[in-house]
């Protein structure tokens, strides 16, 4: 364990946690009726760092990532009480507006996925929802966009090929492309990395150091390593309740609650 | 071991693995005699470039079947024009706006029935809504009953292909803050672009063969006519008037038309196969 301590970037140290991008209060989830997934969430998400959410299957992780866009507005029957302030204002109030807000926050989700447009339309998709742009300063914005997610220089000779054909990291790192090219303000990562292998992992990875210093990133992941290696701070689930939130550091060497302690050294989960 | 049990398992297999081949073969063997009979009886008739050029005849004088294609190809285009845009957006509205409802449920049953209802009836019921009213048969009231048979295929194979888009697609596409029109259009219409073609030219295919409901509606035409307003000729029935005839030209023409049909609808799906596997690489 404490090998993996070495690698924590300095941002993970002990530092004041920076001003909240976005603040949970009391965030309750309900798949339908009256049984919660989550079951009062308080949670402060530090901006422009990365925050990862870790524990077993079925602990509300995904859930609550899924309540940070409102994705689960597709859904008729799923509902969400409490509030989750970004930028000062609660996004579930009914009269947020979804497209202002799925805007302002991206998400990628665990299987890549580009849908059957060429690579270079797959990025344009979105910014056309919000800009006007000239040609030329749509390449410009799509090649931004694919350097951004250390893509260009594998794909800029077949920008007009479909994006299906990429691999599977190409792929992700091409969804990851497509949610940056909007110029959101907050990236939300559901295991991005758990379809892919390790060499494509460990790309994401770095990519995701790489878009800290702009994003504020929120990622949900299975495997507690890739916590160590990416988060700043690291919130602790289980059946729907947040267990512990801290430093990654501190969350893996020194957590307060024994669950916690059980959970990050392998005894359960 | 009980070497017993075992041999005779094996013994089961290789009679499943033998009936398994026999009723392939017995089916291909079916098929197989299906169309050479009809390119043997059908392929002289074809070759006479007068089929393509002259009217149907009267009995005992020659002729051709200019009229009845000219009429297959306008009410089966019409109504393949009338059923595609209904059908895909039905099929839309049942995945894309109400999947899982009872007013879904409700819908893929009765267009179930639809798919499967005797085209003679589909036949009957255009009669009484837009023969009768106007006192004469008309192409236009053949297309409607064919584009009423083609509806409910279309519906149900739209409805098929955006269910196996993946949901994931969707919603990646409505996380970027796209509307939902946009979702619909641009990624799942895409996604699922080859089955919804595939599924309009199965239409085609389905419709361009009835002879029951054009009976009842555009009737038949011995000469050329480009009024929708009046009797139309067609493959179908006029195979069935000259298959049912005792001379032997006109069952010659039969033949000829039979081919033709089917050498249409092989080719729709051929097309359907190459579009597909060109939109898949």
């Amino acid at each position: 364990m404490s090998m993996l301590m070495d690698s924590i970037g300095e941002a993970a140290a002990f530092e004041p946690m920076p001003s909240p991008k976005i603040t949970i209060k009391d965030l309750r989830f309900y798949y339908k009726g009256d049984v919660a997934a989550l079951k009062g969430i308080d949670l402060e998400l530090a901006e422009k760092r990365v925050t990862a959410f870790i524990g077993p299957s079925g602990c509300g992780k995904s859930t609550l990532l899924r309540v940070l866009n409102r994705i689960y507005d597709l859904y008729p029957g799923q509902r969400a009480t409490g509030e989750v302030i970004l930028d000062g204002r609660n996004i579930l109030e009914p009269t947020y507006d979804l497209t202002e807000l799925r805007s302002k926050v991206g998400m990628v989700f665990q299987k890549p996925t580009p849908f059957p447009l060429s690579i270079y339309e797959n990025i344009a998709f979105g910014i056309r929802l919000y800009e006007r742009l000239p040609k030329s300063e749509m390449d410009e914005r799509v090649e931004w966009a694919l350097r951004k997610a250390a893509l260009w220089d594998e794909v800029k000779d077949k920008l007009k090929q479909s994006g299906m054909g990429l691999s599977g990291g190409q792929q992700q790192r091409l969804c990851i492309a497509r949610g940056v090219a909007v110029k959101p303000e907050v990236l939300l990562l559901d295991e991005p990395a758990s379809a892919l292998d390790p060499i494509s992992t460990a790309k994401i990875e770095q990519l995701i150091d790489e878009l800290r210093a702009d994003y504020t990133i929120v990622i949900v992941t299975h495997n507690m390593q890739q916590a160590v290696r990416v988060a700043d701070y690291t919130a602790f689930m289980y059946l729907g309740n947040l267990v512990e939130f801290g430093p990654t550091q501190k969350l893996f060497q020194n957590p307060d609650q024994q669950q916690t302690r059980d959970y990050v050294t392998g005894r359960f989960g | 071991m009980d070497i017993a049990l075992v041999n005779s398992r094996k013994r089961r297999n290789r009679i499943v693995a033998i009936l398994s081949y026999a009723v392939t073969a017995s089916g291909l063997l079916i098929l197989t005699a299906i169309l050479w009979t009809l390119v043997i009886n059908g392929l002289s008739a074809v070759s006479n470039l007068s089929l393509f050029t002259e009217m149907t005849p009267p009995p005992g004088s020659s002729g051709g079947l200019a009229n009845a294609i000219f009429g297959s190809v306008v009410m089966t285009g019409l109504a393949t024009l009338i059923a595609t845009p209904i059908g895909i957006l039905a099929g839309t509205f049942l995945v894309e706006y109400r999947r899982g409802t009872w007013i879904a449920e409700l819908v893929q049953f009765v267009n179930d029935m639809l798919v499967s209802a005797p085209s003679i009836i589909v036949g009957l019921f255009v009669y009484t809504m837009l023969v009768l009213p106007f006192g004469h048969f008309s192409a236009f009231a053949g297309a409607i009953s064919l584009a009423i048979i083609a509806l409910p295929v279309v519906v149900r194979t739209t409805q098929d292909m955006l269910l196996l888009v993946p949901n994931g697609l969707r919603e990646a596409a409505f996380a970027l803050g796209a509307p939902k029109w946009k979702v619909i259009t641009t990624v799942s219409y895409r996604a699922a672009f080859q089955g919804l073609l595939t599924g309009v030219l199965l239409a085609v295919a389905r419709i361009s063969g009835e002879t029951a409901p054009l009976l009842f509606t555009a009737l038949n035409n011995q000469f050329w006519s480009n009024d929708l307003t009046r009797p139309m000729a067609s493959l179908p029935v006029t195979i069935f008037q000259f298959a049912m005839s005792p001379y032997a030209d006109w069952r010659s023409l039969a033949w000829g038309g039979a081919f033709l049909i089917t050498f249409a609808v092989l080719v729709l799906n051929i097309g359907a196969r190459a579009i597909a596997s060109r939109s898949r690489s």
